[in-house]
């Protein structure tokens, strides 16, 4: 069923966010005061400094149901040992999220769902109401390729600039609850051209692509014959997991115990982890099972394009084009993509 | 506890700024949870008195002098479990700048004639010449890690010194690369631990830790001297100073001097 419309104002738009803010905690794309230019998802002090139209941020919104590094639970060393679960239960409002990572929520929920299933991410994920934003893309990014473009999947209300203000589309009655703090117009058919048209828009000036598609990609990479590409990325890679770390559908981690000073008792901490960093792969007898840089650059691509595509069902890559922004070597995804996707064409022809 | 049933603790210095220990310092009012476990017997910058015998020993700085050699390994001998605090002791850091020249010329630049250091040796840490059970890397040692590592004595527990990158911490923080800001960072190659101190001041990472193991160092030269498809964020760097190999060799030259750094162009890619 389509979603109610409604039209509020831009202004309207941060009333929203500041009856919101009487209410509970507001986490949204801000500017960062190191670097103007810059954003990063961060609790709002006051609602002005949401910025609707930002670009990207380095860090995923993720971040704000999952911290890149939590305590699960804390213990103590009598036997048995007292074990207490550590939870967050404050609800919050998540706003300007965009396609791309409302699909990195999307596919979290798909694999943390998993057997066996999280219990604290669904349980933290049910604490926020999100609003979505549309937005428009730079040269990173490549939503079109994966097809998150148009994801709604996971919000409570989704908003896209029109000429007089955004069209809210309302998803559920927490979104609801929200846009009825303050005044709102049905929309006219102008409004619904003009969101059309920036949808429009928006994949026309995508410039980064993908050359196949994930079912496409997820056959070429198991057909293999790829390793001199594998070696010539690793030769410029230096494994420091910034393409993992700033992933919204990267969804692995660490975990490790802490003592207090009393050494009576601790915490277990979980922390994001890269698959692309050197003791990822490290076992017990100091075994490395992905010693070798090119083999933990191949599992990155395998990782986000066969294994999960074909266990899940999706491609465990959103477009949203962070790893390639962040890359500390220069490599981009969707250029080192694109080059095994001709390779292996190319090696099918001479089959 | 009475406290004689505790393990003694002692602090040792070699040649370095004693900023290590000064660090340990400022644990302040964590400083007596700690006694709950250790007696501190020896520790010349805050008290006076020494002991001949400890359990523990924790030692900061670098060997220089062959007499240094005597006393770490004495030190050894006596103690059950040696811990290094601090990058001199654990990679030779600034005191191995002067590996370079041969010490002859260095004692005759310093001293002249006259005769101060009879038995000076080029520096080198103290891992590299004694066995050493755990290490706190830094320089100076981040106070969290040293926590973390006394606690890990105290449990018997083996500490690995993290081997990540410092861009680890700074995504983990949600700190913005510096790249973005134009300026050369060693943290794509440089150990973490220090939770990406420097980035979170608006400085880059200087390598104050020393190598990750497998460091690809290639890539560093290649990033900083060779992009031709530039990123916006090289475009920083580019635009207000593309290094030279020999700048990017005296940036690593400033704490990672052991043993000496060999930064060469890869042989694929030319000179």
């Amino acid at each position: 069923m389509a979603p109610l419309k409604q039209v509020v104002s831009s202004e309207g738009l941060f009333d929203m966010l500041r009856e919101a803010m009487k209410e509970l905690p507001v986490i949204a794309p801000a500017e960062r005061k190191d670097q103007p230019g810059f954003h990063h998802f961060a609790r709002l002090q006051q609602a002005e400094d949401f910025v609707p139209d930002y670009v990207t941020t380095t860090l995923p919104p993720k971040k704000a149901f999952f911290q890149p590094s939590e305590t699960l639970f804390t213990f103590t060393t009598d036997q048995p040992p007292a074990l207490e679960l550590v939870s967050d239960t404050e609800h919050f409002v998540l706003a300007g999220v965009h396609p791309c990572d409302l699909a990195g929520l999307d596919a979290l929920d798909l694999a943390y769902s998993q057997p066996p299933a999280e219990v604290r991410w669904p349980a933290d994920r049910g604490l926020a109401t999100v609003v979505g934003i549309d937005c428009m893309p730079d040269d990173y990014c490549f939503c079109s390729s994966v097809g998150t473009c148009l994801t709604r999947q996971g919000c409570d209300l989704f908003l896209t600039k029109v000429d007089r203000g955004y069209l809210a589309e309302v998803y559920t009655p927490a979104g609801d609850t929200m846009l009825a703090k303050v005044r709102t117009w049905e929309p006219t058919e102008a409004d619904i051209r003009d969101a059309e048209q920036w949808r429009e828009r928006k994949v026309e000036r995508m410039t980064a692509h993908l050359e196949a598609d994930p079912a496409e990609i997820a056959d070429l990479l198991e057909a293999g014959g790829l390793a001199h590409l594998w070696k010539e990325t690793a030769e410029r890679c230096y494994s420091c997991g910034s393409c993992n770390t700033t992933c919204p559908a990267c969804f692995c981690f660490d975990m490790h115990d802490e003592f207090d000073l009393s050494l009576k008792t601790g915490i277990r901490r979980r922390t994001w982890d890269s698959c692309q960093l050197l003791e990822f792969a490290l076992v017990a007898g100091r075994h490395n099972f992905r010693q070798e840089r090119e083999q933990r650059v191949r599992h990155r691509w395998h990782r986000k394009f066969l294994y999960l595509y074909r266990r899940l069902g999706r491609a465990y890559c959103t477009g949203c084009g962070r790893c390639s922004r962040a890359c500390t070597a220069d490599i981009n995804l969707v250029d080192v993509t694109n080059a095994l996707i001709a390779h292996a064409r190319k090696a099918a022809d001479h089959a | 506890m009475p406290s004689s049933s505790k393990p003694k603790a002692a602090f040792f210095d070699f040649a370095c700024c004693e900023g290590c220990q000064l660090t340990v310092l400022q644990l302040e009012e964590t400083l007596l949870d700690l006694l709950e476990h250790v007696d501190i017997v020896t520790w010349r910058e805050v008290m006076t008195g020494e002991s001949e015998s400890y359990d523990v020993a924790f030692c900061e700085g670098s060997i220089t002098r062959e007499r240094d050699v005597e006393r770490i390994k004495k030190i050894r001998e006596t103690a059950g479990i040696l811990v290094t605090l601090g990058s001199c002791a654990g990679i030779g850091c600034h005191n191995a700048v002067r590996n370079k020249w041969p010490v002859e010329e260095l004692l005759q630049k310093v001293y002249g004639t006259e005769e101060v250091v009879s038995d000076a040796i080029p520096a080198r840490p103290i891992t590299a010449v004694v066995p050493v059970d755990y290490q706190v890397l830094g320089c100076p040692i981040s106070l969290p890690e040293f926590v973390s590592v006394f606690k890990h004595v105290l449990t018997g527990r083996k500490y690995y010194p993290p081997n990540q990158p410092v861009c680890v911490e700074c995504k983990l923080n949600d700190y913005l690369c510096v790249y973005e800001k134009g300026m050369i960072c060693l943290g794509p190659v440089t150990r973490c631990g220090c939770n990406a101190i420097c980035t979170s001041r608006g400085d880059a990472c200087h390598g104050c830790r020393g190598l990750i193991e497998n460091a690809n160092l290639n890539a560093m030269v290649k990033v900083f001297t060779e992009m031709r498809k530039l990123h916006p964020i090289m475009d920083a760097v580019a635009d207000r100073h593309r290094p030279t190999l020999e700048q990017i060799r005296r940036r690593f030259a400033v704490y990672n001097n052991w043993p000496e750094l060999k930064l060469e162009r890869g042989t694929t890619h030319g000179a």
